[in-house]
């Protein structure tokens, strides 16, 4: 389904007009958050890319991670992303979302993000500048247009392999319709 | 206004501390025994010292003892007065405080979590801090964090020259 959704014209124009229009929920855990103000405000003005920050997980496209996660907020990450409506594409921003970072040892803080919930792209740095931000928007918005980023479709296939590992860390996961 | 030396030959006349000593400028320590300490907190809470920063402790293992470090100060004198007293690091059991400063019950339960003391008369003991841990206190000293961290997690692998 997947497939002939990716080939089908109708899914192009759809995903053409998705990429013009995104919703940005930022979990703003770590520092990265401070980047975040002059990508947003006139700057560095991400609107003029067609992104905006969003208030609440139901409304938002993407979701950035802006740093470290110890087990306890990423327990509010599943159910946050859990929450958000499909399309949803998830950004891991700074080197503690891909390695751990500066945290690498740290008894509380998970090492990979995409492990817990599919990551379509990854900035890297400590701390990734406003231009390495926007940087990451236009790489994300052209796999929306291409169709690569299918990190939501990943998670409702490999569901398993993602639960496994969230209860792995955190215990029971309780998760609603 | 009082000033390091008054407040230190008050509390040696007083309080009949282990050992007293100004550390630097505004900074008294003072070092207590176990049932001495509750009315050394009374005490000083009277005479001044009415904010109570934090509990912090201290894992001295080699010492089999945990040390409980309760930073006060007064906003008359302009004086930070750190209060320490031992315990014994087996039983790792304490008397609550909360009865002399209500907020005291969160540190203690941060405390709890992260040292594993209990503090007999503060029953509200849920984790604070951490959320569904499995294993001996993370601060404590003997606490093998690399071990933890290799079980728990995963290392991302790499794949490029070395």
């Amino acid at each position: 389904m997947k497939d002939k959704f990716k080939s089908s014209k109708w899914q192009e124009v759809i995903n053409w007009a998705q990429k013009k229009s995104l919703f940005m929920l930022h979990y703003c855990t770590g520092c990265g958050a401070i980047e975040l103000p002059p990508t947003m405000t006139s700057r560095y003005d991400m609107s003029r890319f067609g992104i905006g920050p969003a208030a609440t997980p139901r409304q938002a496209d993407i979701f950035l991670i802006t740093g470290y996660l110890s087990t306890k907020t990423l327990r509010r990450v599943v159910y946050t992303y859990e929450q958000m409506q499909d399309p949803k594409f998830v950004m891991g921003f700074g080197s503690c979302t891909i390695n751990g970072g500066m945290y690498w040892d740290s008894y509380n803080t998970i090492k990979q993000l995409d492990k817990y919930i599919p990551v379509d792209l990854y900035i890297a740095g400590c701390m990734p500048r406003p231009e390495a931000i926007l940087e990451g928007f236009m790489k994300l918005k052209n796999k929306i247009e291409t169709g690569n980023a299918d990190g939501y479709l990943r998670y409702k296939e490999d569901y398993d392999f993602y639960k496994e590992n969230q209860e792995k860390v955190l215990g029971e996961v309780k998760r609603r319709q | 206004m009082r000033n390091e030396s008054e407040v230190i030959e008050l509390l040696e006349n007083k309080l009949n501390p282990l050992s007293i000593e100004k550390l630097r400028d505004q900074n008294i320590t003072v070092t207590l025994n176990n049932d001495q300490l509750v009315s050394g907190l009374n005490y000083l809470k009277s005479h001044s010292y009415s904010h109570l920063a934090t509990i912090s402790c201290v894992d001295w293992i080699d010492d089999n003892e945990f040390e409980l470090v309760y930073h006060l100060f007064s906003y008359q004198d302009k004086i930070n007065i750190s209060v320490k007293t031992r315990i014994d690091r087996e039983e790792s059991k304490f008397v609550t405080i909360k009865h002399i400063w209500a907020v005291a019950q969160y540190y203690e339960r941060d405390i709890h979590d992260f040292y594993g003391i209990e503090f007999e008369g503060n029953d509200d003991m849920d984790e604070l801090i951490l959320e569904n841990w499995d294993e001996i206190p993370p601060m404590r000293k003997d606490f093998k964090t690399r071990e933890y961290v290799d079980q728990k997690f995963e290392w991302r692998e790499y794949h490029g020259s070395e």
